[in-house]
């Protein structure tokens, strides 16, 4: 039986229903949506709202050279944290705490005592100070006992035990610029107040020295007041990075040019079966340790320091040395004949323009007599029989004019100088600047790199490698990661018997004349002096060598530069020669004897 | 489609006096509420407070459950008047003699227990106007029916406004429109009020967005439009007259395709449109800083996460973390650690997901589509028109109640600030609904009673 009631609306009770079912579905769909498809995203969200993270700098990976000797390492270094009990802290209790870490600190009280109070008033954990010299810190380890919320982090910091030792190669340290913290800020965790490398292997080798830093996660309510400590997770060591860099050979070099006439200068040695950079020092340098200082109250930092590298960066005109480019053009040219003879009488006469030669040799100058004594007259002859056009292609040969390609930002390429360089400026080539290309003054520029590697390319008779710093890189588990491979990027073809006359004569310049400096009892030394006039001071002094040991292929090739040195033989060749005694080990007799 | 109601002699002549299905789920809600009150409050400094309030509000509930069943529901019916005097004594007397909590003047206080009478005149209002429906149901279709049931509710209003007490009147005004429309109020009117409710709502959010991005003004010329009406009596006369061209036109228009509407008609809804307007501009002139923040808040919640929108993300963000099984009770981080506000009232429902997780919101959700589905039965079951009103009416609030809290918990309606029924914490609100439960119950106890 159905009775049928007037008051009972069924069609509109059936629809209401209907919109409430509707209403429920969809609310339902969207809770599966929140709390089951997107549930990974909001508990990440929840994660980062309730955790804190006080980090441990994790150990920056060392800088080491080829023989394991280190050039940039890690200190200890700590981190004061205070944390706020959840209950009320006395102001009294706050006074001493405060005075005590302002005495082992040596700051004011007063900006301590404010640092706690803001870490109180926000619930917070707060660095009260960074970078804490290990001698300071058994005091904080006192305190610490003494009163609570002290928390006392290790951490590390960049330590350049050397000094100023490779410091243009190795880079320093600093805090990132916004440009870094753009694309890296969310990577690497990274935070505002790392310290990156900003030169050198340091910024380029950024990625690999960068460790995984560890730090103490807390948790945190919606104020950010720590509730309770949940885990402390350890920091991983970065890569550490092997260089080629043969430490006596450093040493030898840095010492050489800071004893020198000026301080100034470069030094570039490598070696020739591969293009290894066994040296690179560019004076004056600085301490790269002065960036990473102990104590947040230090000195403020240096705004200008000399970063210019000029062993890569330094142009300079190659001057005598360059002579060895002229010998090989007429050589090849065939107008070259060693037994050949000339007389100076000091100086030259072309276009009724006087061109002296800087000493009066006097008669009988063959090749060898010419390159020993550094005739200026002799290899003005000799340019002329050779042509401008073809010792600029043996530049070219040689790769003047061009980046070695050694894996440093801001290398110069120099400049080439001939007479098709002229004509592409437009301007014309007159017979008196083939005199001056003949010995290498003029426009000619070269890199101190770019002259150690044209020693290397003597020295093995035409191989032109790429210059490279790095030998291996291992990770934190002692792995290799990465082993640099050297690379050949040209080779020098001439006539037989063209670097073998050359590197004879070279001998012979090392051996009883203007190389003298440079002579090394029981080692096949080969060199070339160079003075390049300087229109604006004392003239700079070259001294490009290579070394072997009798009856072997040479394995040192090197560049030193005196930047207002006055000359090659006085004042670069005796650095070179102390180099190749570092090099072949003859100077540990002398340094045990002091 | 329509649900067939079943009114068959199984359930005629079945003796039973309650519906057990109500109840349990009304139990079952409850003791849910309880659980989740007691673990959001757990750690709270006035947690215990909390506990023991509802501890004391829960038998309470039970006792307003059974006098709303064994007393007779047409009670309410015959004494609708009386009913309507005490709820306006109510409402004055808490304004005389109330305290004020949280800069509203809404509380009764009773030794060290408090109550908000507010909560027990949402139930009364519905009830009243039941009664008054059903005294009037043969002038149900007129317009006059729905003009004097305005005139009772509009003081009952006013002296809710006055304390003020914003979200009763959000849950009220919707379950009145339910009870309307099971009333069969003709639908043309529903049609004006919801035309009204638009124009009154939609001037305000668009003011409120313009004024979030000046910048929208100099691209979109309606936008601009819109901004010089909120403060140009020049644009607001034009806008006048162009509404009233606009349903002239429309009348004329009507005419040619020989479709006969009394002008009357198009003339009351122009005049809807404009008084909408009107009180939405009162509306945009009178509103409260903070419940600007919130339609703010709902318009771009990622706008200022720290800010208004910080509530509902990390209600999300709680209830997105509790994934499906959730994290467990006592176990919820995120409402522990105080991310998720008014964790124990308006945002228990954040709490319910953190830490039971899918199962327990859609449980919730689930238990309040049951309850509501039952109201419903109940009230096809009621053996007079009051009964099937009241019924009528009480669905409409806890409908009105589940899409408020679950649409701001997810994102699709502003915040209100409206606790959810047996699952919040709140005395006066728990009490009041179990009444209204007892009610229903008692709608349903007789059923089979025949009156004249």
């Amino acid at each position: 039986m159905k009775k049928t009631k007037q008051f009972f609306n069924p069609k509109r009770l059936s629809r209401l229903l209907i919109a409430t079912y509707i209403v429920a579905i969809i609310i339902g769909l969207r809770l599966i949506d929140i709390q089951f498809i997107s549930h990974r995203k909001y508990t990440e969200a929840a994660e980062q709202n309730r955790t804190q993270i006080i980090y441990q700098t994790a150990p920056r990976g060392r800088i080491l050279t080829e023989d394991g000797k280190v050039l940039a390492g890690n200190q200890a270094a700590f981190s004061l944290y205070y944390i706020p009990a959840a209950e009320p802290t006395a102001q009294e209790y706050l006074n001493t705490l405060s005075g005590d870490i302002a005495k082992y600190l040596d700051a004011p009280q007063a900006e301590i005592l404010a640092k706690l109070k803001s870490a109180i008033k926000s619930g917070k954990a707060t660095m009260l100070a960074g970078n804490i010299s290990p001698k300071k810190i058994f005091s904080f380890a006192e305190l610490q006992v003494y009163y609570s919320g002290l928390y006392v982090v290790e951490e590390t910091k960049r330590y350049y035990p050397n000094g100023a030792f490779l410091a243009h190669l190795l880079g320093y340290m600093g805090t990132m610029d916004n440009a870094f913290w753009r694309k890296k800020g969310n990577t690497l965790d990274y935070r505002l107040n790392s310290k990156i490398g900003k030169s050198g292997i340091e910024k380029h080798f950024e990625k690999e020295l960068k460790g995984r830093d560890g730090g103490l996660i807390l948790e945190v309510d919606y104020m950010g007041r720590v509730k309770q400590k949940i885990s402390d997770a350890k920091w991983r060591a970065g890569a550490d990075i092997f260089t080629t860099i043969n430490y006596d050979v450093q040493k030898a070099a840095e010492d050489g040019i800071k004893k020198s006439l000026t301080g100034r200068g470069a030094v570039v040695a490598l070696n020739p079966r591969n293009g290894a950079v066994l040296a690179m020092v560019s004076s004056p340098d600085f301490d790269p340790n002065i960036f990473s200082p102990y104590s947040d109250y230090a000195l403020a930092l240096p705004k200008k320091i000399p970063e210019y590298n000029l062993a890569i960066q330094g142009l300079y005109p190659p001057a005598s040395t360059f002579k060895v480019i002229t010998a090989l053009a007429a050589y090849e040219t065939g107008r070259l004949n060693p037994r050949e003879e000339t007389t100076c009488n000091g100086k030259i006469y072309m276009n009724g323009r006087e061109f002296k030669c800087w000493h009066r040799h006097g008669e009988h100058i063959d090749f060898m007599e010419g390159m020993a004594q550094s005739c200026d007259v002799y290899f003005y002859e000799l340019g002329i029989k050779a042509g401008a056009s073809h010792i600029e292609k043996m530049q070219r040969l040689f790769r003047f004019g061009r980046q070695t390609g050694i894996d440093l930002p801001g290398e110069k390429s120099g400049n080439i100088y001939g007479p098709s360089k002229r004509a592409r400026n437009k301007t014309y080539w007159f017979g008196g600047d083939t005199l001056n290309l003949s010995i290498g003054q003029g426009e000619l520029l070269l890199t101190p790199i770019q002259m150690a590697n044209f020693a290397a390319t003597l020295a093995n008779k035409g191989k032109i490698w790429r210059p490279y710093y790095i030998d291996h890189i291992t990770d934190y588990a002692g792995k290799n990661i990465f082993t640099e491979q050297p690379k050949l990027v040209a080779e020098v073809k001439l006539k037989p018997g063209a670097f073998e006359l050359v590197n004879a004569a070279l001998k012979g310049v090392v051996d009883n004349a203007t190389g003298r400096g440079a002579k090394v009892n029981g080692i096949d030394v080969y060199g070339k002096t160079g003075t390049a006039q300087n229109p604006h001071g004392d003239d700079h002094g070259w001294f490009m060598a290579f070394a072997a040991r009798p009856g072997q292929e040479p394995d040192l090739a090197l560049a030193v530069f005196v930047e207002f040195g006055k000359g090659g033989a006085g004042a670069a060749a005796p650095i070179a020669r102390e180099i190749i005694k570092a090099y072949y080990g003859l100077n540990k007799g002398k340094k045990n004897g002091n | 489609m329509a649900i067939k109601f079943s009114t068959s002699s199984e359930q005629s002549i079945k003796r039973r006096t309650i519906d057990y299905v109500l109840l349990a789920a009304v139990a079952l809600l409850a003791m849910v509420g309880f659980l989740i009150v007691v673990s959001a409050v757990s750690g709270l400094s006035f947690g215990g407070e909390v506990v023991k309030k509802h501890l004391i509000a829960l038998p309470l509930g039970a006792l307003a459950f059974l006098f709303g069943w064994l007393f007779n529901y047409q009670i309410y019916n015959e004494q609708y008047k009386a009913l309507y005097a005490m709820v306006l004594a109510l409402l004055i007397g808490v304004l005389v003699f109330g305290i004020v909590s949280r800069g509203s003047n809404s509380w009764f206080r009773v030794g060290f227990l408090s109550m908000q009478p507010a909560e027990f005149c949402r139930i009364a209002t519905i009830l009243i106007a039941a009664a008054f429906l059903a005294n009037h149901h043969k002038t149900i279709k007129e317009f006059k029916t729905l003009l004097y049931i305005g005139l009772i509710v509009l003081p009952i209003f006013a002296l809710i406004m006055k304390q003020p007490d914003f979200s009763s009147i959000v849950v009220t005004a919707p379950a009145l429109l339910v009870l309307l429309y099971a009333a069969g109020v003709n639908t043309f009117y529903f049609a004006l009020i919801f035309a009204f409710a638009l124009t009154a709502g939609i001037f305000p959010i668009l003011w409120t967005f313009i004024s979030m991005n000046p910048a929208s003004i100099e691209s979109s010329k309606i936008l601009y439009l819109v901004w010089q009406l909120s403060h140009s009596w020049v644009y607001i006369t034009g806008f006048c007259l162009i509404i009233l061209a606009l349903c002239w036109f429309v009348w004329w228009g009507l005419r040619q395709f020989r479709l006969y509407v009394p002008v009357i008609f198009l003339f009351i809804m122009a005049g809807i449109i404009l008084a909408g307007f009107f009180t939405g501009l009162l509306v945009d002139k009178q509103i409260k800083p903070y419940q600007r923040k919130r339609v703010e808040a709902f318009l771009a919640p990622k706008s200022d996460p720290k800010g208004a929108g910080y509530n509902v993300l990390q209600a999300q963000i709680a209830m997105g973390s509790g994934g499906v099984l959730g994290k467990g009770f006592f176990s919820g981080t995120q409402s522990r650690l105080g991310f998720v506000p008014e964790r124990h009232t308006d945002f228990i429902l954040a709490v319910l997901g953190e830490e039971a997780g899918l199962l327990g919101t859609l449980g919730v959700l689930g238990l309040y589509i049951i309850v509501l589905w039952r109201i419903a039965l109940i009230a096809a079951l009621a053996s007079d028109r009051y009964g099937y009103l009241v019924c009528c009416g009480i669905f409409g609030i806890f409908l009105t109640y589940m899409i408020i809290n679950f649409g701001m918990l997810i994102g699709i309606l502003p915040v209100a600030g409206i606790p959810l029924p047996l699952i919040s914490y709140g005395g006066s609100n728990l009490v009041a609904s179990m009444w209204a439960f007892g009610v229903v119950e008692s709608v349903y106890k007789r059923r089979l009673t025949v009156i004249a």
